[in-house]
């Protein structure tokens, strides 16, 4: 059982994005850095962020931080949305795309420069949504 | 035998009303009394949706496919109507339908069913919370009431995995929202849901509409104040057009309207309100003093806060996309405009769209009229005829025997009048409208006269028919009265028919104009939708061009289609143009193509440039228009091209 945003989910996730993403045919030799704000997560209300960067396709780091900043780098993009949103997500339920377009993700940072990540991160989020059996 | 036979007709009973209740198209125009009729007294008291004429013919749709099974909640639905026939005529008077027959049928329907087979739905955590929001009354989970939202705002094909609450202030909106986020649900605010009644047999269906979660039905947020002195009003989401601008005429004052049955707040949210005054009165934010917002955060605003983030800037280009609000509009001051003793209408006849289109856009950089319009003959052929195939006839005869094709129409006060009538050779007037709305019907039985024959072998029938000595044969065959527009109705229906037309406002093209009834009348095709946007008109040929690519999608997907206005924006330096296509939204195969022409349209439009899509229009509408319209956008290079044709496979799911 891997919970989405333990440290759990962090681990096996970059072990899986690591051995099954190509840095060429997935993740399009992408450099670029999202900060993703989790928002009203359950039980108690409570925000968590996780930080993404990747250098030209390989995962440079991924870290799960409480709050609404992680104060350790300053992120290219941030996409803010609650955690009903990113469960969705998760499951399938909903595209990141659709999701921006809803407005269900808030995006900070240029959307023309946005949609040129969105076939990439899909790569990222399927690999995710392998991993996360518990929300 | 007499049992069986009973039960006989009771199923065809259900059947025909299960058919009348498909050609639906969800208008809402039963819900405010647009005709002087009264409107549904279920409806008003209990407010969910199914209780209203339009609610019920989603409803029985629902149980007749067995997608809902009836719920001790469907008896009450039942029990409420007292088949007092006020829907019935509001129907008959846009799309000819009988609505009345749906609610007998369903009565039937109840009547036969043993006690056993109502489900009783049981009240969950999440309805408890919302109920200790809005009161007992007026929050539900139940599937008959859930399903008759149904296409205008609940995709057709999903799980009815909702809950439907109807706050009645600002407040409990924000308290809603609150407690959706805590909850982790998805929610959505509904109006009139007829933006998305066009959009829900398309492709844009799942990017627009609420996939489960809470529907905040927005319609007991009624507040209406009209205040002379500032020519103001202060309008509850709840309130439609028709009903503002009603109040505002009562005080000589008048509103910048979109379609009646739109809610004032929600239309200025998504699209601004696209309106022939809007050269005269404004767009997008022009059009209000304040707004009071609840945002996705549950956080109550107002636009005159001194401390609020600039609420006026959008993003330009064509990543501005968004296919839901960024908040709620729960209250808004618009502006109200003087009507003037000497208002006029003025009318001018062409059978070339580049001459009409000339026309309108020099008198809208000159700022001459208030309400400014190149109308389609199709268009106008839907709102002057009473029926169907009349308007089919009044087109033909338009089409074939007059060369009458775009009509520029002009509201304006007698010195614009002369202006006007200096600038052209000549003019349809108001008399003329009056005999043409009033004589509808032989003007359409004129399709195999001698009269036409002779007509079109004039050089000019235009000016033969509307300057020269044929005007008076033509008043004279046209024999106009209220009798005659009423025979082509029901016959039960045709005393009321005949007082309705009796009223000045029915033949009064100004009136017709600012209350805007009538533009329902081209669902009885079933169903339109209308693309187009804003458009640059400095280059004329571009502008045309534009409108060309739409004709051309039309008849590649074989698609009927015609456009349907042309309006100036910005004294003439845009013009917003709806180009309309029929179609049945029962055929599946005719939604694709019609999904088709939605998605081609735009992304050719983005590639042609200096235009601003429908899809671009969305949701903008309490922005700027400078803002939105500016910096005028280049065409989207190839690069681009094919990001966007990326998102909208991320939006629609893959390729169309």
């Amino acid at each position: 059982m891997v919970k989405f945003l333990s440290e759990a989910w962090i681990e096996i996730g970059k072990n899986y994005m690591l051995e099954k993403l190509d840095p060429v045919n997935d993740l399009k030799n992408i450099s670029t850095s999202l900060l993703g704000v989790v928002e009203h997560i359950p039980p108690n209300d409570s925000t968590m962020n996780f930080y993404l960067e990747l250098k030209e396709g390989k995962l440079i780091e991924f870290i799960v931080n409480s709050g609404d900043t992680y104060k350790g780098k300053e992120a290219i993009y941030e996409i803010r949305g609650n955690y009903g949103t990113y469960k969705s997500i998760l499951q399938g339920e909903m595209s990141l795309g659709i999701a921006v377009l809803k407005n269900r993700l808030k995006l900070k940072g240029s959307k023309m420069q946005a949609l040129r990540l969105i076939k990439p991160l899909d790569g990222i989020i399927v690999s995710l949504r392998e991993i996360t059996d518990e929300f | 035998m007499a049992s069986d036979r009973l039960i006989a007709s009771q199923k065809t009973s259900f059947k025909n009303a299960v058919d009348i209740a498909k050609k639906g198209t969800h208008c809402g125009m039963c819900r405010f009394d647009f005709l002087g009729s009264g409107i549904c007294p279920a409806g008003r008291k209990k407010g969910f949706l199914a209780y209203w004429p339009q609610g019920r013919m989603e409803l029985i749709k629902q149980l007749d496919s067995g997608r809902v099974k009836p719920t001790d909640k469907l008896k009450d639905i039942v029990k409420s109507c007292n088949l007092c026939g006020i829907c019935d005529k509001q129907c008959n008077f846009t799309t000819q339908l009988r609505p009345e027959k749906v609610a007998k049928a369903l009565k039937e329907y109840v009547d036969k069913l043993d006690n056993n087979e109502f489900q009783n739905i049981p009240e969950d955590d999440i309805l408890r919370g919302l109920r200790e929001i809005v009161g007992e009354e007026w929050a539900t989970n139940d599937p008959c009431i859930i399903s008759s939202y149904t296409f205008t705002i609940i995709p057709r094909d999903s799980e009815l995995d909702y809950y439907i609450v109807m706050p009645e202030n600002t407040e409990q909106v924000s308290r809603i929202i609150k407690y959706a986020n805590k909850n982790n649900i998805p929610f959505l605010p509904r109006s009139g849901g007829t933006a998305f009644s066009a959009a829900a047999p398309t492709v844009l269906a799942k990017g627009l509409s609420l996939e489960r979660g809470i529907v905040i039905d927005l319609y007991r947020l009624r507040k209406l104040e009209i205040h002379p002195e500032s020519c103001t009003a202060t309008v509850g989401a709840g309130i439609t057009m028709f009903e503002l601008q009603k109040e505002a005429l009562k005080n000589k004052l008048r509103a910048l309207a979109a379609e009646a049955g739109a809610h004032v707040c929600s239309n200025i949210v998504t699209t601004g309100i696209i309106s022939t005054w809007g050269n005269r009165y404004g767009a997008f934010a022009d059009n209000f003093i304040d707004l009071t917002t609840v945002d996705d955060e549950g956080e109550i605003k107002k636009h005159s806060d001194l401390e609020i983030k600039n609420p006026y800037s959008t993003e330009s280009g064509f990543t501005n996309l968004s296919l839901t609000p960024h908040s709620i509009v729960t209250e808004a001051i618009v502006k109200l405009h003087p009507i003037f003793n000497d208002e006029e209408i003025v009318l001018v006849p062409y059978n070339n769209l580049r001459d009409a289109y000339r026309l309108l856009i020099d008198l809208g950089k000159r700022g001459i009229g208030l309400s400014l319009a190149v109308l389609s003959r199709k268009y106008l052929a839907e709102f002057l005829s009473p029926t169907l195939q009349i308007s089919k006839d009044f087109d033909y005869v338009c089409k074939n025997y007059l060369k009458l094709n775009y009509v520029v129409s002009i509201i304006c006060n007698k010195d614009d009048k002369r202006i006007v009538e200096d600038m052209v050779e000549y003019t349809i007037d108001h008399s003329l409208m009056k005999s043409l709305i009033l004589g509808a019907p032989r003007f359409s039985s004129l399709r195999e006269s001698e009269f036409m024959k002779i007509l079109s072998e004039e050089e000019d029938p235009l000016k033969a028919i509307f300057a020269g000595p044929m005007r008076k044969h033509l008043e004279k065959a046209l024999d106009p009265s209220p009798e005659q527009v009423a025979k082509v109705f029901d016959e039960d229906l045709q005393d009321f028919f005949k007082k309705v037309y009796s009223k000045p406002e029915m033949t009064d093209i100004i009136w017709l104009h600012a209350f805007r009834i009538l533009p329902t009348r081209m669902m009885r095709q079933q169903m339109f939708m209308g693309p187009g946007g804003a458009m640059w008109t400095g280059d004329e040929n571009h502008y045309l061009n534009w409108i060309q690519m739409f004709s051309d999608l039309g008849d590649k997907l074989n698609i009927e289609h015609s456009l349907g206005f042309i309006t100036p924006l910005d004294h003439g330096k845009f013009a917003y143009m709806e180009y309309d296509y029929y179609y049945d939204h029962n055929d599946s195969d005719e939604c694709s193509r019609i999904s088709k022409i939605v998605v081609d349209s735009m992304e050719q439009s983005l590639v042609m440039g200096k235009v601003l899509t429908i899809l671009n229009y969305l949701f903008k509408g309490i922005y700027r228009k400078e803002h939105v319209l500016y910096p005028l956008a280049e065409g989207i290079s190839k690069e681009e091209q094919e990001l966007f044709i990326e998102l909208l496979e991320t939006v629609l799911g893959g390729k169309l």
